[in-house]
């Protein structure tokens, strides 16, 4: 087996879409996906570097799994519904805090999916409004709702998340390149997705070969965040 | 999913064996090492049996256990766990919280009685840190509360090295070198025990349901989850594989690479480390042990021992194969490729490529199975040889065996269909051409570049022909047939020529122009004829088809004389006189071809030149009665005529003469009369039968070209003698007259004019003339004096040089060496350069170069 080089982790609730978004990434088409258990990975090569995406599970059961998917991701893709307001609030909620493992300095991306279930994404009208989009499955394709989450709310929390990991604005990429709105159905803004965040990790892999990649990770030397320039004391 | 058949469930100790017919003696744990298999009874006995493997001719595994001894431990509690440390032929046995030490062979107690106390449960470290070969690390969890101990055992002796406590209650436990997998009340942990560092895996209630930790390979482990996931972990807290899906109420795992086994109450559950997908399921009830030994992996229900034995690896890749599960095959191929001996690996890796391709090709998948030829290197031919006939007959091709696939030709696997039997053959074309011309080609050229003609004659494609005039290695036999079933005859022409059979190309060729054949590739073919013949360097066949040609059309056949390539003019041309013979029945080629010879080729010889001057003539005159209006094709062959004859000198011209006169053809008779010099009658021609001044004054420039002064001086007195002659009655010719001298005043000499001249002429008249006449003059003056100058001046250049060099004497001597041969000189004469070298006069006369070649210089 290839060794990754590095680590993408998609984080979010469940039935958001992350293995559609990456099953449609990786095998260029959507289908009706089950429920992901416990978490899937994909190694894509991306010019000469492989790549490790974990597809976790969003169900409560396996959110213990979430820490050590995490341990050590460049990057994680926090996926929500913007059909669904409560599946970005789980977001800050409950998929935050799994981030803790990940890399000092990991990206963060905040992707909504399902954007051709709206009424921006569709030219069809709809009969009913109500959120069937939380049922397993793909019950609701055809029902057409209006956006319950705007991009505005992803890039506010976007900025929230740098704040809690004590980051500078200035030294992460800017909220509204790392904020993406998608459709796993249609493949909309999916291999943009990826491909930005595949371009931005680069680097990452540059420097680990540079530091001279250890075996193993060593956990006694693991640093805090620096804290040196948090906001609030400026 | 479909399942695979990855392992046979196998019976190793009867029932009978162990505890006859005593229905509550149960199985607690067994212990596996080499042939050695223990076993440990719930009341307190320990067994050992000797196990022997059979392969029975059908191919399947069977084991048979000998009983060795059993021994009672001497407690009223079961045994809980048994370890065999063969390095010190000692079995650890967990009896009654306290580990002892026995004799791996007698299984009696050691002498020391050394052993561990207040054990709830071990593990060994198969990771050992210490180094030492006669000591194992074994780590306990100790009946103290959130405690954990390490020990060495030493053959005779124990040792204890740490302790550590743990943040909740441990459960379960394995080792990797420093690190502990735990399994606590809430989670699971990896602890250096050396540090003390800990790193939380995820969470587990250990307490619900009964954890399990599984070292699989270097400091990776293998846990159960939640909702029955089996995760895999590294010491580093990270997971690299995707967890497997086992039930929710799991109790044991065990690694069989590259698969992982799981034991619930109901079932073994086989799970693809590789894919991560279940595989096999084997129904096996009340189990309650599942461990693996070095490979081998036992399970057992509280009364009997089973083994699963594997199957082999090539046996599961062929049986995924068969049924064209490509993926699965494939990754366990590449899972297996740390499991054999790379040679062996690579053979096996390759046919099972092989394999895969075809499989995807009967599917129509093209792209795969073209990727899967090629990274399998597949022989071209194995595939060549599912289209009917592709094959050349003399091919010594034959299937590899046992076969890579389970069709015998397309037809079968097409099943008739023609629509996908044509998109096959669209798929080979191009995979053909693509592998022609790399190496996987090598050694069977003839058989893929017969393929592919074939192919593309049936196909009737245009790349047939790119195929035949580049290098290629069509077999001429089986091709020839092939390209005469689909009519494809030009083809079989470029064919022909290919294999140096130019004759039966050529006769094809025109088999086809003339009809007797039909084949349209060409629509030009009689050009193309024409032109192969022009580059034919077979004269015999040139001669053959020359009437042929020649018949068709005399311009464009003639080409096969006029455009022959230049470097074939030096040698082994055609002989002129030949080809004229050859062309006689063909006046336009025999034009064509004296043209080429006289004009192109610049040959000197007077028959041609006189011939092709006799046969424009003969044209002209033809062409004249019929249009007496001057059309463009009149002019444009007296052209031709009037510039051969002024051109060439070489023709007869008196011969000429008589065949002009009193054809009215002024012009030409005044050329030809020019021709020998008879330049009054040529002018006199001009200017009073033809009446074409212009043409007379141009007579004059045109044959005085390359002549010297006076020549042409005499020519423009000619001609003005002639416009006097005629007298002042002529106004037009005394016009003429006028302007001749004064538009060619330098032409004429002045003195002479002016004598010739009418006295009533005036100055006037003549001004431009006398001014003309005057410059020259002085022009004419002024630069002789400056030669006669210069010539002066150059004259006593030399003089003075010459008085110089006669001003000293040489002497010769028997020293002196000739610069050239180096030989003295014998006689007094010799030749001195300029810069002083002396040298034998022979010497001299014989050298091209100077003796010293810097200074070429004058004798002396």
């Amino acid at each position: 087996m290839k060794k990754p080089d590095v680590k993408i982790v998609l984080l979010g609730d469940v039935n958001v879409g992350k293995t559609s978004l990456l099953h449609r990434y990786m095998e260029r088409r959507f289908q009706d996906t089950v429920s992901t258990v416990g978490g899937a990975f994909y190694l894509k090569q991306w010019r000469s570097y492989n790549i490790s995406i974990w597809d976790t599970a969003g169900r409560e059961q396996f959110h213990g799994l979430g820490s050590m998917y995490c341990r050590g991701a460049a990057a994680v893709i926090l996926t929500y519904d913007v059909n669904h307001l409560q599946s970005l609030v789980e977001l800050e909620d409950r998929f935050l805090g799994l981030t803790d493992t990940a890399s000092t300095n990991c990206l963060f991306a905040i992707v909504g999916n399902k954007v051709d279930l709206t009424e921006e994404g569709a030219a069809e009208d709809q009969e009913k409004e109500e959120g069937c989009s939380r049922e397993a499955g793909s019950s609701c394709a055809s029902a057409k709702v209006s956006k319950q989450v705007k991009l505005e709310d992803a890039v506010a929390l976007y900025k929230k998340i740098l704040k809690y990991k004590m980051l500078e604005e200035k030294d992460m990429p800017a909220a509204e390149k790392m904020c993406f709105e998608t459709s796993a159905k249609t493949g909309y803004n999916v291999d943009h997705l990826f491909e930005t965040l595949f371009d931005m990790v680069v680097p990452m892999i540059l420097q680990k070969r540079a530091e001279g990649p250890p075996q193993t990770v060593d956990i006694s030397n693991y640093k805090q965040p620096k804290q040196t320039k948090s906001g609030c004391c400026a | 999913m479909m399942n695979i058949k990855a392992f046979q469930l196998v019976s190793a100790i009867e029932r009978e064996l162990l505890m006859g017919d005593k229905d509550r003696i149960n199985i607690e744990c067994v212990e596996c090492c080499g042939k050695n298999l223990y076993v440990g009874t719930n009341d307190c006995f320990v067994y050992h049996f000797l196990l022997e493997e059979k392969t029975l001719p059908t191919g399947t595994a069977t084991f048979t256990a000998t009983k060795q001894l059993h021994r009672h431990l001497g407690f009223k509690k079961p045994v809980n766990e048994l370890r065999a440390a063969s390095a010190l032929n000692r079995l650890l046995v967990l009896c009654d919280n306290s580990i002892t030490l026995v004799n791996m062979m007698n299984l009696e107690p050691i002498p020391t009685g050394a052993r561990i106390k207040g054990a709830v449960t071990f593990a060994l470290n198969e990771n050992p840190v210490s180094g030492d070969p006669f000591c194992v690390e074994v780590c306990i969890i100790s009946v103290k509360r959130r405690t954990i101990q390490m020990f060495m055992v030493y053959e005779d002796r124990v040792q204890i090295v740490k302790e550590v406590s743990t943040p909740e209650q441990p459960f379960a436990v394995a080792v990797d070198g420093h690190f502990l997998c735990l399994a606590l009340t809430t989670q699971y942990i990896i602890l250096n025990y050396n540090t003390g560092v800990s790193q939380d895996l995820f969470p587990y209630c250990s307490e619900e349901k009964r954890p399990i930790v599984k070292r699989i390979g270097r400091q990776e482990f293998l846990l159960a989850g939640p909702g029955g996931l089996g995760m895999f972990a590294t010491v580093a807290g990270i997971s690299q594989r995707a967890p497997v899906h086992w039930s929710e109420n799991v109790i044991g795992a065990a690694i069989c690479f590259p698969y992982v086994i799981a034991l619930d109450d109901e079932f073994i559950t086989v799970h693809s480390m590789l894919d991560q997908q279940q595989k096999q399921t084997l129904p096996f009830k009340e189990g309650h042990i599942l461990q693996d030994f070095e490979g081998r992996v036992i399970v057992a229900t509280s009364k009997g021992v089973y083994i699963l034995v594997p199957l082999p690896l090539e046996k599961q890749i062929q049986d995924l194969l068969a049924s064209h599960r490509v993926e699965e095959a494939l990754v366990l191929a590449k899972g297996a490729r740390r499991n054999i001996p790379k040679d062996k690996f690579q053979v096996m890796y390759r046919r099972i490529l092989q394999q895969a391709g075809f499989i995807q090709f009967a599917q129509l998948q093209f792209l795969e199975a073209k990727e899967l030829f090629r990274s399998g290197q597949l022989d071209v031919r194995e595939l060549i040889s599912l289209y009917p006939f592709l094959l050349p007959t003399s091919s010594s091709f034959t299937r590899s065996h046992p076969p890579l696939h389970e069709y015998a030709d397309l037809n079968q696997l097409t099943q008739g269909d023609q629509e996908k039997m044509a998109q096959c053959k669209r798929f080979l074309m191009s995979y053909l051409n693509e592998v022609r011309s790399t190496e996987v080609a090598n050694g069977y050229k003839e058989d893929i570049d017969t393929a592919l003609l074939k192919l593309y004659a049936e196909a009737d494609h245009d790349s047939l022909l790119d195929l035949l005039v580049t290098e290629n290695f069509c077999l001429l036999t089986d091709s020839a047939v092939w390209l005469e079933k689909y009519k494809k005859y030009f083809a079989l022409g470029l064919l022909y020529h290919y294999n140096n059979q130019d004759a039966a190309a050529l006769q094809l060729w025109v088999n086809i122009v003339n009809g007797d054949i039909h084949d349209s590739t060409r629509s030009d073919l009689y050009e193309y004829v024409v032109d192969f013949l022009t580059y034919c360097l077979d004269q015999e066949l040139v001669w053959k088809y020359a009437d042929w040609v020649l018949q068709k059309s005399e311009e464009v056949g003639v080409q096969v004389f006029t455009k022959r390539p230049l470097d074939e003019q030096q040698k082994n041309s055609f002989n002129p006189d030949d080809v004229i013979n050859c062309l006689k029945k063909y006046p336009k080629a025999l034009v064509k071809y004296l043209e080429y010879l006289v004009i192109d080729r610049r040959l000197q010889k007077e028959e041609y030149h006189t011939h092709l001057a006799l046969l424009y003539l003969e044209e002209v005159l033809q062409q004249r009665p019929s249009t007496n209006d001057k059309c463009a094709e009149v002019t444009g062959m007296q052209a031709k005529l009037r510039n051969l004859l002024q051109k060439s000198d070489l023709y007869r011209v008196h011969f000429l003469i008589d065949k002009i006169q009193g054809t009215g053809l002024h012009m030409e008779s005044a050329i030809l009369h020019g021709k020998l010099e008879e330049h009054e009658k040529a002018l006199h021609i001009l200017v009073h039968e033809l009446k074409d001044l212009s043409a007379a004054e141009d007579y004059c420039l045109w044959s005085s070209e390359g002549r010297d002064g006076p020549y042409r001086q005499r020519l423009f007195h000619t001609l003005l003698a002639i416009y006097l002659s005629a007298g002042a009655s002529d106004c037009e010719l005394v016009v003429a007259a006028v302007d001749l001298l004064n538009h060619h005043a330098t032409e004429f000499d002045a003195s002479q004019v002016l004598q010739l001249l009418p006295d009533t002429w005036s100055v006037q008249l003549l001004c431009p003339f006398l001014t003309g006449v005057m410059r020259h003059s002085i022009h004419t003056k002024r630069m002789t004096q400056v030669a006669v100058g210069l010539a002066k001046s150059e004259n006593l250049i030399y003089s003075y040089d010459k008085m110089k060099l006669k001003g000293s004497s040489i002497r010769l001597s028997d020293k002196k060496l000739c610069q050239m041969c180096q030989n003295p000189f014998c006689e007094p004469v010799f030749v001195r350069y300029p810069n002083g070298r002396l040298v034998h006069t022979h010497c001299a006369a014989s050298r091209h170069t100077n003796p010293n070649s810097s200074s070429p210089g004058n004798r002396t």
